[in-house]
């Protein structure tokens, strides 16, 4: 066992997952090697079609067999048919401990606990939620889940760590030689950036599509070079659970009142100025925050330079309207974003790596001023937890929230203090996805808490005078007081979840529930 | 002179509003033990605003309780249960007698004594909710030295004026006006009622800007995004600060000296100038307020 | 057997139904909610408290809780007990 810099006590070796590297703070490892290539190959104009009549004629292709790696991206989100449409057709062809590497599941995956109890599905390498959370955390998965943010999955595959042996790949159009696009389709969903260090690196790459396009398709996002075979099946998606519609900014006066601070904070910090970069996520208090700061940024004719990460309408609209100059878009989360990628020269697909890898020469966050995040809980020592819930259970990916907390110069997480009962101010977070090392402020409807490593955003949160600035110790002192001392959380010794940091060192462990 | 810009209704039986109704940050909170809570829950709202008004937190706010009406069997109950707890004040619903306040005052005295309250700390506020009401405001102001201030009804007014609502509210102008005058004959603040429709800001900026220039100090809240359009409106303009500090500073000049009167931009400057200059640099944040 | 209720399912709030219980049983809560998996042990103190203060030694209590606090909890227990003790049972 040894204690991180987190301060987590983390066995050296995790049965199923293997030897520990201990997480020693976020810019402390540094990689060794070259980046991993796939096999050379040769393809010549004797073949001009790698279309396959359905999937289990593609599983074959690819040279599938039991134990192998398989892996998926989530750009079509809630209304994916192709990851449960994959692992059944595995099932029937008797193909077995597949190690399944998305890049996030939904509640639609709930179809896979199925194969997970059946011996299908061996272990997940991605986020869990919902009911196949629920099982991994009850000790129904053999191997431990090892959850990678969007920079540490990109970091594993190009690094080697991870070899996808087959990726399939959903694409909205694809032509028959391969070229695919995310713009244009039925079920179009703008970006396709999740799945490119995986056409780019996997040893063999699989195409499903409901849109085949003639050559050459347009709009290309992963062009043909990466793409072994095509699949047209007759639905990859349900559109309604891919992109949502207009997404209206909250009218929940909790919400918008967690916002005012947040974007207060913002404009009182030296980063508020002409170039200022952005990213939020859609949820409710975000896409709040990004509307007071969009007002403010008019009132005082600021211009920003770009926003990044899941693109709304939101932000589509504010680069409309001169407020950035360009959208860097890893996923579009609606219709006006999927249109606008297809349309704007100024709104730029970006890939996983391109994104949030740290083993590379820059990445996206890297550049970014500030950013907006959520989590379940904080603790004294600015730590996010992100992952579990109140009860123990590993529900929720890390998604970007390593990458761009450590990536920009102001990182703010926005959390009500009390969900019920629960109180999201805590002394020590349950586990720790983020560490409070690149966090700097905590907002909650009971004021601001900023990391006291930032003196610069105190003296400028006084000197604006609108910020109700508390301290940390306070803010959890004011939730126990409303809530009471809370029981722990009672568990097996055998560790169900793996929380890598976003350069491949465990920063901490997720552990089995014990039975009630 | 303290700031009442805005008074967010908390519904006496609701926890979540109780607990945290003060973020929003109104100048005051009214929990409310009379319409907001059905006939039914009384008792139980009763003991949650008696346990949130002893254990809860309401930070800077000043803090009354609605109580139910003095022509039913609740109201001897609610103030007995929740003067104890050291409330800021009560707010007393359809008044329409001035011996009510009176009588009021009496049993306040009687409960303060007996908790170890200083006797008169638990402020009046009456709503005057019928045409009757209305009529009396200024006796209904001075009929105790407790009654901080009046407020129009709303609906009810509408429904005993035999009227219902139009787009502006020009049914309530004549009340409004007498109400702002018998209240500043009286000494008292005049609050506004509620702005009903919650969705509409730009029809609330509107109104609050009307009752402003009627002389109204504050509006009660039944929506907490409707506290910083309020605010909006009664936080002073730049010029109106300059303006104000130059008064106060001139006139704190001539006290030095031993001058009675100043002259500031060429205008005789006399008390009551010097104080609402006073009070436009408390409402701008600039000046903390004093107890009244 | 008489029971009595107080409180509603509304965010930060609980619903607390208490029944008579016959002399010596004592004072037994059932819960269900989101926050028993942390706060059970609370839950369960804070009710027996507040019953106790009120000389009230046999009951049982069932909690359907929807995030209260120790304070909305405790309301919310006297209020059942209020009723169920003045006859105002339902």
């Amino acid at each position: 066992m040894t204690i991180n810099t987190a301060g987590r006590n983390i066995p050296d070796s995790i049965p199923g997952y293997g030897d520990v590297k201990h997480f020693e703070g976020h810019d402390k490892r540094i990689p060794e090697g070259n980046r991993y290539g796939k096999k050379n190959r040769a393809s010549f104009n004797n073949k001009t079609d790698k279309t396959l009549p359905d999937i289990k004629a593609a599983i074959s292709a690819s040279g599938l067999k039991s134990g192998m790696t398989v892996s998926f991206h989530h750009h079509l989100r809630n209304g994916d048919f192709v990851v449960n449409a994959v692992m059944d057709a595995c099932a029937e062809m008797g193909i077995r401990d597949l190690v399944l590497f998305p890049t996030a599941l939904f509640g639609v995956h709930k179809h896979l606990t199925k194969h997970i109890k059946s011996g299908v599905i061996r272990q997940i390498q991605g986020s869990v939620n919902g009911p196949i959370g629920q099982l991994a955390s009850e000790g129904g998965m053999e191997v431990p889940v090892v959850l990678r943010s969007h920079g540490g999955r990109p970091r594993a595959v190009t690094s080697g760590n991870i070899v996808i042996d087959v990726a399939f790949i959903a694409a909205p159009t694809s032509d028959r030689y391969g070229n695919l696009s995310g713009a244009v389709g039925k079920s179009a969903c703008g970006s396709l950036g999740y799945a490119h260090s995986d056409a780019e690196y996997a040893e063999c790459v699989v195409a499903i599509t409901d849109n085949l396009a003639p050559f050459p398709a347009s709009n290309i996002h992963i062009p043909q070079y990466f793409v072994d075979y095509v699949v047209t099946v007759e639905s990859i998606g349900d559109p309604a659970g891919i992109v949502s519609g207009t997404t209206r900014v909250t009218r929940d006066p909790m919400r918008l009142l967690i916002a005012r601070n947040a974007a207060r904070l913002i404009e009182s910090s030296q980063y508020f100025k002409d170039g200022i970069s952005f990213q939020t996520g859609a949820g409710g208090i975000s896409l709040a925050v990004a509307a007071y700061v969009r007002d403010a940024m008019r009132e005082r004719g600021i211009k920003g330079s770009f926003g990044l990460g899941g693109i709304t309408e939101f932000f589509v609209d504010m680069m409309k309207e001169g407020l950035f100059e360009r959208l860097m878009d890893v996923q579009s989360f609606d219709l006006a974003a999927v249109k606008s990628i297809g349309e704007n020269p100024n709104h730029i697909e970006i890939s996983a790596d391109w994104y949030a890898n740290p083993w590379n020469a820059g990445c996206a966050v890297n550049m970014l001023d500030t950013v907006v995040l959520g989590a379940t809980e904080v603790d004294r020592n600015f730590n996010a937890n992100v992952n579990t819930e109140a009860d123990g259970a590993l529900l929720h990916g890390i998604g970007g929230h390593q990458d761009t907390a450590a990536g920009a110069q102001l990182t703010i997480i926005t959390t009500p203090l009390l969900r019920g009962r629960i109180p999201c101010a805590v002394d020590s977070v349950y586990t720790v996805t983020t560490p409070g090392e690149v966090v700097d402020a905590v907002v909650t409807e009971f004021g601001v808490a900023i990391n006291p490593r930032r003196q610069d955003l105190i003296d400028a949160a006084k000197e604006a005078g609108n910020i109700p600035l508390v301290t940390m110790d306070e803010l959890i002192e004011k939730a126990e007081g409303l809530t009471g001392k809370m029981s722990p959380v009672e568990t097996e010794e055998r560790i169900i979840g793996v929380v890598e940091y976003r350069d491949g060192t465990v920063i901490d462990v997720v552990r089995q529930l014990k039975k009630k | 002179m303290k700031l009442r810009r805005t008074k967010l209704y908390l519904p006496g039986n609701n926890p979540n509003m109780l607990l945290r109704g003060h973020l929003f940050g109104p100048d005051g909170v009214i929990l409310d033990l009379e319409d907001a809570v059905a006939m039914s829950e009384k008792d139980a709202a009763r003991i949650l605003v008696r346990d949130v008004l002893t254990r809860g937190d309401f930070g800077d706010c000043e803090v009354t309780v609605r109580i139910n009406a003095m022509d039913t069997d609740l109201w001897r109950t609610d103030i007995e249960t929740v003067v104890p707890c050291g409330i800021d004040g009560i707010r007393i619903p359809k008044v329409e007698n001035p011996k009510d306040v009176a009588l009021m005052g009496e049993a306040l005295s009687e409960i303060e004594s007996k908790a170890g309250i200083p006797v008169g700390k638990t402020l009046i506020f009456c709503l005057l909710e019928t045409a009757l009401g209305i009529w009396r405001s200024y006796e209904i102001a001075t009929a105790s030295k407790r009654v901080a201030a009046i407020c129009p009804g709303g609906e009810d007014l509408r429904a005993d004026l035999k009227t219902t609502r139009s787009e502006n509210s020009e049914e309530l102008i004549g009340p409004r006006r007498i109400v702002v005058l018998a209240a500043h004959a009286a000494g008292v603040d005049a609050l506004d009622t509620v702005y009903a429709d919650i969705t509409n800001d730009a029809g609330l900026r509107r109104e609050t800007e009307w009752v402003k220039q009627l002389g109204f100090q504050g509006k009660s809240v039944i929506h907490p995004n409707q506290i910083p359009i309020i605010h909006d409106v009664f936080t002073p303009t730049a010029k109106e600060i300059e303006q104000a500090k130059r008064i106060v500073e001139a006139a704190a000049e001539a006290a030095a000296k031993g001058l009675g009167a100043v002259q500031v931009d060429g205008r005789m400057v006399d008390r009551p100038v010097v104080k609402r200059a006073e009070f436009t640099l408390q409402r701008a944040g600039l000046k903390s307020g004093g107890e009244k | 057997m008489q029971t009595a209720q107080a409180g509603t399912l509304e965010s930060m709030d609980c619903i607390v139904t208490v029944s008579e219980s016959e002399k010596g049983r004592g004072i037994t809560v059932s819960m269900e909610g989101a926050s028993v998996a942390r706060f059970g042990e609370a839950i369960v103190s804070s009710t027996k408290d507040t019953l106790k203060k009120m000389g009230v030694l046999d009951i049982s209590v069932s909690v359907q809780d929807n995030g209260a606090g120790d304070l909305v909890l405790r309301a919310r227990v006297e209020a059942a007990a209020t009723r169920l003790l003045g006859g105002d049972a339902r």
